[in-house]
């Protein structure tokens, strides 16, 4: 069959496969959210179940053949103005994924076929200082499809034909709120966090209902004066000192317990004007989603000079420590610093570096790091290890249940740190800045830590500190992305590099996906401005 | 300028001044008192050419001087004359935290023991592109390599500290200084 003929076919597929296809299942469920790892040929949500293990029991592509994997399609966004970021959701033979500036584009998952497209309205003057002009997902639930935009609107779309529902307008966009996360979608409710951490925005997270959109509760990261927590502050930051809760947080249903991070305080460099422990910024907060009220938080980096956001996906896991089988949460920390948390109660139990770090002799054992002399911000300069962008960004770590590792992208990369004057007038907000070392003076890494230790079993080196995200396979693989657009498999187990693929461009930032359709199983992720669907022949 | 750098935050603008220092756009950091015309004629007879081009004629080894003297002040292309391979220039490039050495050498031996020197010319983490002595390309398969090491300090080009004189060598610098591009 000719190229122009399988386009055909493909298309009058799409038309009547999908439209079967979306009356079954376009109606995703609680239950199928609940049980994701249930319809291992879907990727359900971000994080690809709720506890964020970006772990698939897809085992066609495996070991033995992957060196075979070969590009399938690719999708070119319309508009590549920015990298592309987002992380795929996948339903009955459906990919629903966002591309600069915010449009929302539904593909085909067999062709890359575009179904239908919805672009926000954006203000002629937007404001997204120190955001990302980009986005990094959706939720997807009951044929709707929901995203938040750049101009701080949550929007919900119908799911077959890209048609508005509502559209709600939750925050002040000409004030330094945007949304770039990917909402979660929980029983009944939407959840939201917010960007803008870095010019003084009151950052909050919010639950929507799903069906009207109306807000049901909100819980601010910055305690306003009186509540506990303002304490930690000095006086003249309370409300305005960051706290972003711009990543996507993760659910343990038996527990009934939201877990969300939270940013970096501002001005970021400079901490004169903020003195204390600055809740709740650098933070995980357990939440109950019935109340929006807060069962227990973590702070990983008090008072935080160092622009060390603890945005990075609280990944929940299961394991036996000193004979008791334990709820788990892990992180990697922008710190570099590698935490494991009882996610029942918020007790400390692991923080060991992943990374080369010279700012803390180590962490105590109530999880407070024990800050070295000599490692804040200066005029002058300070080197500091890690640099801003951290041991490990945004982009998600990934759990495999085989080898109970956590596979992580590591930054192995120093910066002098610069206090300059603070500035709290928006859009004028800042206190400083870094001044990386030397691109060959640095590396990345893709690295396997014991998850209940964090101890490192392997690790693959990268030319470059990469910000990209992990996603390990029931398949005895790992894949991952560079920051010079390669795409790769290592083996699970060993970390031996098995496959490799490169596209070019920029950063392979978005995060990797795997499903199946028509009994072919694909890889799915996004390098420059260009996402690629990867199978086997 | 795009409206969007009205909005610059301090950490990215402190992080532009930083990239603009690893310029070191110099000019008048210090004068010259060579002969620019001296060294014109020392520069085209001490084989200079052979590796790096101004205004379209030379080799391509090196560094282009078309405009030298709008990017490096007096002590840096002394520098480079007694010290090549001691202050490489760095360039921005996303994948390298933001800065990269230029010109910087590497030696790979490859399974069978062939051993390639050269400069950098590209990257990544699965390939390098080395350029040999001769200007040839060497595209190599990191993985399959016996070993791949960076040579900080070391250079195709040769040092003129002790092949010019104290006044040669002002006149080479004068003229390098005075290569400014099309006035």
């Amino acid at each position: 069959m000719t190229r122009a003929l399988a386009v055909i076919a493909c298309s009058i597929g799409v038309l009547l496969s999908s439209t079967a296809v979306r009356a079954q299942s376009q109606d995703v469920t609680y239950q199928q959210l609940l049980h994701a790892d249930g319809t291992p040929q879907d990727w359900l949500m971000y994080g690809g179940d709720y506890k964020s293990q970006r772990f698939s029991r897809l085992t066609q592509i495996n070991r033995k053949n992957v060196h075979m994997l070969r590009p399938a399609w690719m999708y070119q966004p319309n508009q590549p103005v920015q990298p592309v970021e987002s992380s795929a959701v996948i339903v009955g033979g459906v990919m629903y994924v966002t591309e600069p500036l915010g449009t929302v584009v539904a593909l085909d998952t067999r062709y890359g076929t575009k179904i239908w497209s919805w672009t926000p309205r954006l203000p002629e003057k937007l404001y997204t200082i120190g955001v990302h002009r980009s986005n990094r997902g959706v939720a997807v639930f009951d044929n709707t499809v929901y995203v938040g935009t750049l101009d701080a609107h949550l929007v919900a779309l119908d799911a077959t034909t890209g048609a508005v529902k509502w559209n709600n307008h939750i925050a002040e966009n000409g004030e330094g709120y945007s949304i770039t996360g990917a909402p979660r979608v929980l029983d009944g409710k939407l959840i939201t966090g917010i960007s803008g951490g870095d010019v003084g925005i009151h950052a909050f997270i919010d639950a929507y209902d799903l069906k009207t959109g109306k807000r049901l509760w909100r819980l601010n990261t910055i305690p306003a004066p009186g509540e506990p927590g303002s304490e930690t502050w000095g006086n003249d930051m309370i409300g305005t000192g960051g706290a972003g809760t711009w990543g996507t947080g993760s659910y343990d249903a038996e527990l009934n317990t939201l877990y969300w991070t939270t940013g970096n305080p501002a001005p970021d460099y400079n901490g004169s004007n903020r003195q204390g422990d600055n809740l709740y910024t650098d933070c995980v907060l357990a939440i109950d989603p019935d109340t929006g009220k807060m069962k227990w938080y973590f702070q990983f980096t008090p008072h935080d000079t160092h622009d060390w956001d603890a945005i990075q996906v609280p990944l929940l896991f299961d394991a036996t420590i000193d004979g008791k089988p334990r709820k788990l949460l892990a992180q990697a920390n922008r710190n570099g610093f590698y935490y494991v948390l009882d996610r029942v109660t918020g007790q400390f139990l692991v923080g060991v570096p992943f990374v080369k770090e010279t700012w803390a002799k180590g962490i105590d054992a109530k999880g407070r790091p024990i800050v070295l002399p000599n490692t804040e911000p200066t005029p002058q300069g300070s080197l500091v290890y890690p640099d801003g962008h951290g041991g490990t960004n945004l982009n998600s770590p990934s759990y495999s249940p085989q080898t109970n590792f956590f596979y992580v992208a590591a930054r192995e990369m120093g910066a002098y740190t610069v206090a300059g004057r603070p500035k709290v007038n928006f859009p004028d907000f800042g206190g400083g800045g870094r001044i990386d070392l030397s691109g060959d003076e640095a590396f990345g890494a893709i690295r396997a830590l014991e998850a209940t230790t964090g101890t490192m079993k392997w690790e693959y080196r990268m030319l470059a500190p990469a910000e990209v995200s992990t996603l390990a396979t029931a398949g005895g693989l790992v894949f991952a992305g560079s920051d010079e657009g390669n795409f790769f498999a290592l083996d699970a187990e060993t970390g031996k590099l098995l496959w490799e693929f490169t596209v070019g461009g920029t950063a392979a930032e978005t995060n990797l996906v795997t499903y199946e359709v028509d009994g072919k199983q694909y890889l799915f992720g996004g390098a420059g401005t260009c996402y690629v669907a990867f199978d086997l022949p | 300028m795009p409206d969007s750098y009205l909005t610059i935050s301090d950490k990215d603008a402190a992080n532009v001044v930083a990239y603009i220092r690893t310029l070191k756009v110099s000019t008048g950091a210090a004068t010259t008192t060579g002969d620019p015309a001296k060294g014109e004629a020392l520069y085209n007879s001490s084989g200079c050419s052979t590796c790096h081009m101004v205004a379209g004629q030379g080799g391509s080894l090196g560094p282009e001087l078309t405009r030298i003297g709008m990017m490096r002040g007096a002590p840096y292309l002394k520098n480079a004359l007694e010290h090549p391979g001691t202050d490489l220039p760095k360039v921005a490039d996303v994948p390298f935290g933001g800065r990269w050495t230029q010109y910087l050498m590497f030696r790979a031996v490859e399974k069978d023991g062939r051993v390639v020197e050269g400069i950098r010319v590209g990257e990544d983490s699965f390939t390098i592109v080395l350029k040999d002595a001769s200007g040839k390309f060497h595209g190599l398969w990191k993985p399959d390599l016996q070993s791949l090491e960076k040579e900080p300090g070391k250079s195709f080009m040769p040092s003129y500290k002790d092949t010019l004189s104290d006044a040669q060598m002002d006149d080479v610098v004068a003229y390098l200084a005075s290569l400014k591009g099309a006035q």
